[in-house]
């Protein structure tokens, strides 16, 4: 055995000190008091003016479930609609023609410029403008008739979303390197088609995630379609408390069921992100 | 001026006898020297905000004021959707709330009403509508703001009504509020429309010859101020004050002033509406 190089001049020897442990006294204090201030909450809800045989009733009770339905299907289907009209606008906002252009930054502006409840209020009071709609000698119908509370909600949402999800198309069409666009047309593809098939293929990478927050939104926007008569969760929840008084109730009910639908979509949006990335996943193993 | 000379009258009265009723006023609020009141400003004449001025006002308002100055405090108002009234006053956020609420045997698991004004719930149409009589409503849409005791009220009738009578039962469509209500009847997207009757004269004379009024009330019911369960001291308090306000006039004045003379009760009753 060597024995240790002596120490230089000056030098304390250190060698035979124990490590003292950092005391971490304010992680400590921080824990103690986060978890106090969550037993707090949970005590207060415990013991609040809120009854939980109200919560566990109306949980599974069938106005909800039709509820949460109606849900679903208005946020897939306004969500369809938005990503549609999302898509045309962003490629007539890329378009080299300006009337094209100026009408799709008009979309955008006039859709994003307005609340969305407003926009409902507007479609389900249409027939106060318009009395009767329709094709001038084919056809023709009450507006009411045809503005259901179901429409009304659908062309809300569905229109609203197309004018934001008009700019993340934009963002991922305009991701993908121009390269790629240039490739594409000098071995002879047309504009539209280079779109289709190079262009929006790489850009869905980019757009999934934030389409998948916006899809997020838009379950719980579906809620704003309570004020027009749509039977969306929300709607049916107030619907009971209006009758029974138990407000706090329903709204956990309500609330509960918008975690869960949340909860399962998004390991979903992983899944999805997972397909559109397969080229650049293999890239990066 | 009638109104002046009455509030000039209430005011000597309650100067000659001293502050008995002021001195049962619950500590918190005397301490406060305010009364924290919501209201839901969608139902005039009730309660709305003047279009011009933006003012809170209706006859709930006078009511409340003349209160108010009688028990020597202030008035804090907020507001809050017709459904967030009761919470309002479950939360302490109101110490009581005066704002249309009509006193219903299912609402009294959460509050006591202290009842003021007659009322029930009225059809009503478009002025060129066919309907002469409410049972010519039968098989018919019919709106109605869907967070009141209303839907549950046409239920009732059709089922006592129509069905007898061999006919449809009539459909209830939901409404937001009176306004949208009234909005959806202009549409034709329903047949006819339910209000409380003490809506209707001011509905009417903001949109003069738009709508008609099909029979009477259709049910007997009383508009309540509504307590929490545990608050009997504020209860009583309002209550004298109130019965004091119908002896001297007071009360009176401020239903004549909204028109509204005809609903009048001749004294506060306690949880007395029959449904």
């Amino acid at each position: 055995m060597k024995p240790a190089p002596a120490l230089a001049e000056g030098f304390p020897d250190l060698s035979g000190m124990r490590i003292a442990r950092e005391p971490h006294w304010f992680r400590w204090l921080s824990a103690a008091l986060i978890i106090l201030v969550l037993a707090a909450i949970v005590r207060a809800f415990a013991g609040g003016q809120i009854e939980w045989s109200y919560v566990s009733r109306f949980l599974t009770a069938k106005v909800i479930l039709e509820g949460i339905v109606n849900t679903m299907v208005m946020a897939l289907l306004a969500m369809a609609l938005g990503i549609f009209l999302g898509i045309v606008v962003a490629i007539m906002r890329l378009s080299p023609n300006p009337v094209l252009k100026t009408v799709a930054a008009g979309y955008t502006w006039l859709f994003r410029g307005t609340p969305l409840i407003l926009q409902l209020l507007l479609w389900f009071n249409l027939a106060l403008v318009f009395p009767t709609i329709g094709i001038p000698g084919l056809w023709s119908a009450r507006a009411v008739d045809v503005m259901t509370p179901f429409l009304a909600a659908l062309l809300g949402l569905g229109i609203n979303q197309g004018a934001y999800t008009s700019e993340v198309m934009r963002a991922g069409m305009l991701s993908v390197d121009i390269g790629q666009y240039e490739a594409a047309q000098a071995i002879g593809m047309g504009r539209l088609r280079a779109l289709r098939r190079i262009v929006l293929p790489q850009a869905m990478r980019v757009v999934i995630p934030p389409l998948g927050n916006e899809f997020i939104s838009m379950v719980k926007a579906t809620s704003l379609a309570s004020v027009i008569q749509y039977p969306e969760l929300l709607h049916n929840a107030e619907n009971i408390y209006y009758a029974n008084s138990r407000v706090i109730e329903l709204l956990i009910v309500a609330g509960l069921w918008y975690l869960l639908v949340v909860s399962i979509l998004t390991p979903l949006q992983m899944l999805l992100e997972r397909r559109f990335a397969r080229g650049t996943l293999r890239l990066a193993r | 001026m009638t109104r002046l000379s009455h509030l000039l009258a209430s005011a000597a009265l309650a100067a000659a006898v001293p502050s008995a009723q002021a001195a049962e006023l619950p500590a918190g609020i005397k301490q406060a020297g305010a009364l924290k009141l919501t209201v839901n400003s969608t139902y005039a004449p009730m309660e709305y905000r003047d279009p011009a001025t933006g003012e809170l006002v209706g006859l709930d308002i006078d009511l409340a004021n003349e209160l108010a100055k009688r028990l020597g405090v202030k008035i804090v108002w907020s507001e809050t959707p017709f459904a967030g009234l009761i919470p309002s006053l479950q939360t302490e956020r109101a110490d009581f709330i005066i704002a249309g609420i009509s006193d219903r045997a299912s609402r009294r698991e959460t509050a006591d009403f202290v009842d003021y004004l007659g009322t029930g719930p009225q059809f009503f149409v478009m002025a060129d509508n066919a309907a002469k009589e409410a049972s010519d409503l039968c098989g018919k849409t019919v709106g109605t703001t869907r967070s009141t005791s209303f839907p549950v009220e046409i239920e009732k009738w059709s089922r006592a009504n129509c069905e007898p009578a061999g006919k449809a039962a009539i459909q209830y469509v939901p409404g937001e509020n009176s306004i949208d209500v009234r909005n959806q009847l202009k549409q034709g997207r329903i047949d006819a429309a339910v209000q409380g009757s003490e809506t209707l004269p001011y509905a009417q004379a903001q949109e003069p010859g738009k709508y008609r009024v099909v029979g009477e009330p259709f049910a007997k019911g009383y508009q309540g101020i509504m307590f929490r369960k545990d608050d009997v001291a504020l209860r009583e308090v309002v209550t004298e004050t109130l019965t004091a306000m119908i002896a001297d006039g007071a009360y009176k004045a401020v239903l004549d002033k909204w028109g509204l003379g005809a609903n009048a009760v001749a004294q506060p009753m306690l949880n007395a509406a029959p449904q």
